[in-house]
């Protein structure tokens, strides 16, 4: 920050009421996520005892008993097998067609990107019952082939649209170069756009990812099997079946915004950067 | 060359295009289609707009659409609450971008996450009656009034809202040219009034768009919120249209009735977008 730029803003002293407000905003974000960290890691009887006191003693027996009594463990592997797979399939065919779009000629280009452009702008729950019916007439209700094909259609114009916009940054005389070498389309795919891209994929890798594994609607309809079920439906159920146990389903909760709070510990440059291209989502 | 170029280039576009037809723009002709019948999913019966006709006159409807307007009271809060957190960080004080982060945590959580901290909260072992347990009161069934349930779920829409509505208000004011505030500065208009006559209006288009998302979301995404918090209850008084259709669609047995919902949903959100070109002269980025 240069002195010209500051001389407009607060005072230093003017700030300190400023900033000691937005540590108590902040407390109001904090405090609930860390009572839900402590709440898990004590026994029901404990926390009844006195819920804001420090427990007597610590214990994991939450977590192992969601773990492996409860399925949530498994709800967990499937959860993250359906999100990892959805993506790779997202970024695939998203750069592909975003590499296209940007930088190759394609028949009837303007009638791609409308179409990617306006189904942008259906909401959501207009689609579940027809999408449902669809996926029932091909035999894909209850499977995982279903539910990621419904994760990848939903994620794709976003996607598409985010990636078209990033490469078109990519300099044509590249491009062109790598043409003249006589490298065809996929290697310079794969040489030039994906190492030139890798900022772009990073960024609609964590928002497509957090997209999935946060969905709640598609994975609750289209998956009954309680064996395939993934995290968000069964913690819901978990919450619903222990109103009474708080540390139980604190425990659960954890469990399930620990991915989520890591992306965003160690790839925030990337969220922030995604959602301020993805404003006009 | 060219000619064969362009073949390629349509080749990669072609299997996202055919994935979104199929699964997305397919299924908004199909659900015309299925709003006209009376269905179970397997045969079609037509009935031209007897479904419309009977969500028009059915009272159930007419509440759903009401609760919406009642949770149309976390627009404002939210966007408040963005504002003022928005304009506090472009203070670009000490620390700023820590807090930019920490206010924005709640957006990467998932709804139920979201709604199950509130709903523990709320419970009736659950913290806030611990509180309150402390002066003296007797502890409290939150979730059997509607009012209660509804400023609860509004509560748990601002606090996990306005951290990524305040990133969007901030990218707005990022975009002021610093030279307006300088030269203000120099006239000696104060922080309040540069507040007041430069810094909201310049953001008066960023603020338009904040606000109908938020309108919109309200009409359309607050399906896990109630799933989680209330499940519509009591009887219908906290359910909200998306809900409704989930319900139609899933526990009657004329899917064609939730179809119809959905469809006068769908219609409702055009119009509301449409209204937002209007009214805010927005651009949206191409």
């Amino acid at each position: 920050m240069s002195d010209s730029s500051i001389s407009s803003r607060l005072s230093p002293r003017a700030r300190w009421p400023i900033f000691i407000g937005m540590c108590l905003v902040a407390a109001t974000i904090i405090y609930p996520l860390f009572f839900v960290v402590a709440t898990s890691l004590r026994s029901n009887v404990d926390y009844k005892r006195d819920p804001f006191g420090i427990p007597k003693e610590w214990t994991f027996d939450n977590y192992l008993k969601l773990w492996n009594e409860y399925g949530v463990g498994r709800a967990f592997m499937n959860s993250l097998f359906v999100s990892l797979t959805a993506v790779t399939l997202i970024l695939v065919f998203a750069t592909l067609a975003g590499y296209a779009l940007a930088k190759l000629p394609v028949f009837g280009a303007k009638f791609f990107t409308t179409t990617f452009v306006s189904v942008m702008l259906i909401p959501g729950p207009v689609l579940i019952i027809p999408i449902y019916l669809v996926l029932a007439r091909l035999g894909m209700v209850g499977d995982y082939s279903g539910l990621i094909l419904v994760y990848v259609a939903t994620g794709l114009p976003f996607a598409i649209f985010f990636s078209t916009l990033s490469f078109r940054a990519i300099p044509d005389e590249l491009l062109e170069a790598a043409r003249v070498d006589g490298a065809g389309f996929f290697r310079t795919y794969w040489s030039i756009v994906r190492p030139l891209g890798t900022s772009a994929i990073a960024t609609l890798a964590v928002l497509q990812f957090l997209g999935t594994w946060n969905e709640l609607i598609y994975s609750l309809i289209l998956i009954q099997d309680s064996k395939m079920k993934l995290l968000t439906p069964t913690l819901a159920s978990i919450g619903k079946r222990f109103l009474t146990d708080q540390p139980l389903t604190s425990a659960g909760l954890f469990i399930t915004a620990m991915v989520p709070l890591l992306m965003l510990t160690f790839a925030s440059k990337y969220i922030m950067r995604g959602l301020q291209v993805g404003l006009g989502r | 060359m060219m000619r064969q170029s362009k073949l390629i280039g349509t080749l990669a576009v072609l299997p996202s295009f055919i994935i979104v037809a199929g699964f997305m723009a397919f299924p908004i002709i199909f659900v015309l289609f299925i709003s006209l019948t009376k269905t179970n999913g397997l045969t079609f019966e037509w009935l031209w707009f007897k479904n419309y006709l009977e969500l028009f006159a059915d009272p159930i409807v007419h509440e759903v659409f009401l609760n919406n307007f009642k949770f149309v009271i976390s627009v404002p809060l939210v966007i408040f609450a963005a504002l003022v957190s928005a304009v506090l960080l472009f203070e670009q004080f000490k620390g700023w971008k820590f807090f930019r982060v920490i206010f924005f945590l709640p957006s990467v959580l998932s709804v139920v996450v979201i709604g199950l901290i509130f709903k523990n909260a709320f419970g009736y072992y659950g913290s806030v009656n611990q509180f309150l347990g402390l002066f003296g009161n007797e502890p409290k069934q939150f979730f059997i009034n509607s009012n209660y349930s509804i400023f609860i779920i509004i509560l748990a829409l601002v606090w996990s809202g306005f951290g990524y509505q305040s990133l969007l208000l901030l990218a707005g004011l990022t975009s002021i040219n610093p030279a307006v505030f300088e030269a203000a500065a120099i006239d000696g208009a104060g922080w309040w009034r540069r507040l007041w006559s430069i810094t909201l209006p310049n953001i008066r288009r960023v603020l338009g768009f904040v606000f109908i998302i938020n309108f919109i979301y309200t009409f359309s995404s607050l399906f896990g919120f109630i799933f989680v918090i209330t499940a519509g209850g009591p009887l219908y008084e906290t359910t909200t249209i998306d809900y409704l259709v989930y319900l139609r669609a899933f526990s009657s047995s004329n899917l064609g009735s939730g179809a119809a919902l959905a469809v006068v949903l769908y219609f409702f959100i055009g119009l509301l977008t449409l209204w937002q070109s209007r009214v805010f002269k927005l651009q949206m980025e191409d």
